[in-house]
């Protein structure tokens, strides 16, 4: 066994010991992933990995670095970045990633990334239209 | 200031350039001549515009020391993230990949790590 696979597995023992609550967040993870447009708060996500909010939210942030909050943000942002190369406005996308206020939306679109979303949808255009001419 | 590029060194270019097209699946970039070394990179079929890899050569002789001593502990050069790791090993494992560390979980996501022929290695992370 390599110096680094003994690492993996010293890692592994220190930190991720618990498989059975492990298994429970990344659950959780997995219905963030498959609901994030619905409208659902940290009691149903944390009722899906059958622990306290409390718990959850610091198993979360201990697995995955950010609290499951900040993971849905991501998720729908992410999602909202597919969606702005798409024909939908500023407002469908919003509402279809599961936001309820587009100034929200945007505000935090722009934390994230940098950008408001209509300017990295033109920003996404042109680099498109580049491409084509090369 | 943006990051643009990333590298691993590479003992031999043309050799490196054939494994991470032809059986890591990454596309060619750029290619210009710089007189014995060429300026190569490659970047990920299903992101070309993004971030790309440049297949550095050792003219440098301590490079050589430094990659020799991550490859004999195992420890990769750098990391990959896939979709499904299980499916991409057995498919790299059926190209003929050697793997020092079968797909294995560490809490939230699984890695795996091959030789990638150019005296490195290199890690596969799946997020779970």
């Amino acid at each position: 066994m390599t110096y680094y696979h003994t690492q993996i597995q010293k890692l592994r023992q220190q930190l991720y010991s618990k498989d059975y609550l492990i298994q429970q967040v990344i659950q959780a993870k997995h219905f963030i992933d498959d609901n994030f447009a619905e409208k659902i708060d940290l009691n149903n996500i944390a009722a899906t990995a059958f622990l306290s909010k409390f718990h959850f939210i610091r198993s979360f942030k201990i697995l995955y670095g950010i609290t499951p909050y900040q993971y849905l943000m991501a998720v729908r942002i992410k999602h909202a970045k597919q969606l702005l190369l798409t024909s939908k406005n500023i407002t469908e996308v919003c509402i279809a990633v599961g936001f309820e206020s587009v100034t929200y939306f945007i505000g935090l679109f722009k934390k994230m990334t940098g950008l408001t979303p209509d300017l990295y949808r033109r920003k996404k255009q042109l680099s498109r239209m580049d491409l084509i001419k090369v | 200031m943006k990051i643009k590029i990333t590298s691993v060194l590479v003992d031999d270019q043309d050799k490196a350039l054939k494994f991470y097209t032809e059986i890591l699946g990454f596309v060619k970039k750029t290619e210009v001549p710089l007189g014995e070394h060429k300026w190569l990179t490659v970047v990920s079929r299903e992101e070309q515009d993004g971030v790309e890899l440049l297949l550095e050569p050792m003219g440098f002789a301590p490079a050589k020391i430094y990659q020799k001593a991550l490859f004999e502990a195992g420890i990769p050069l750098t990391a990959f993230n896939v979709d499904n790791i299980d499916q991409e090993y057995e498919r790299l494992k059926n190209l003929g990949v050697i793997f020092s560390i079968a797909p294995a979980q560490m809490g939230p996501v699984k890695l795996a790590v091959l030789n990638d022929t150019c005296g490195n290695n290199i890690q596969l992370v799946q997020m779970i």
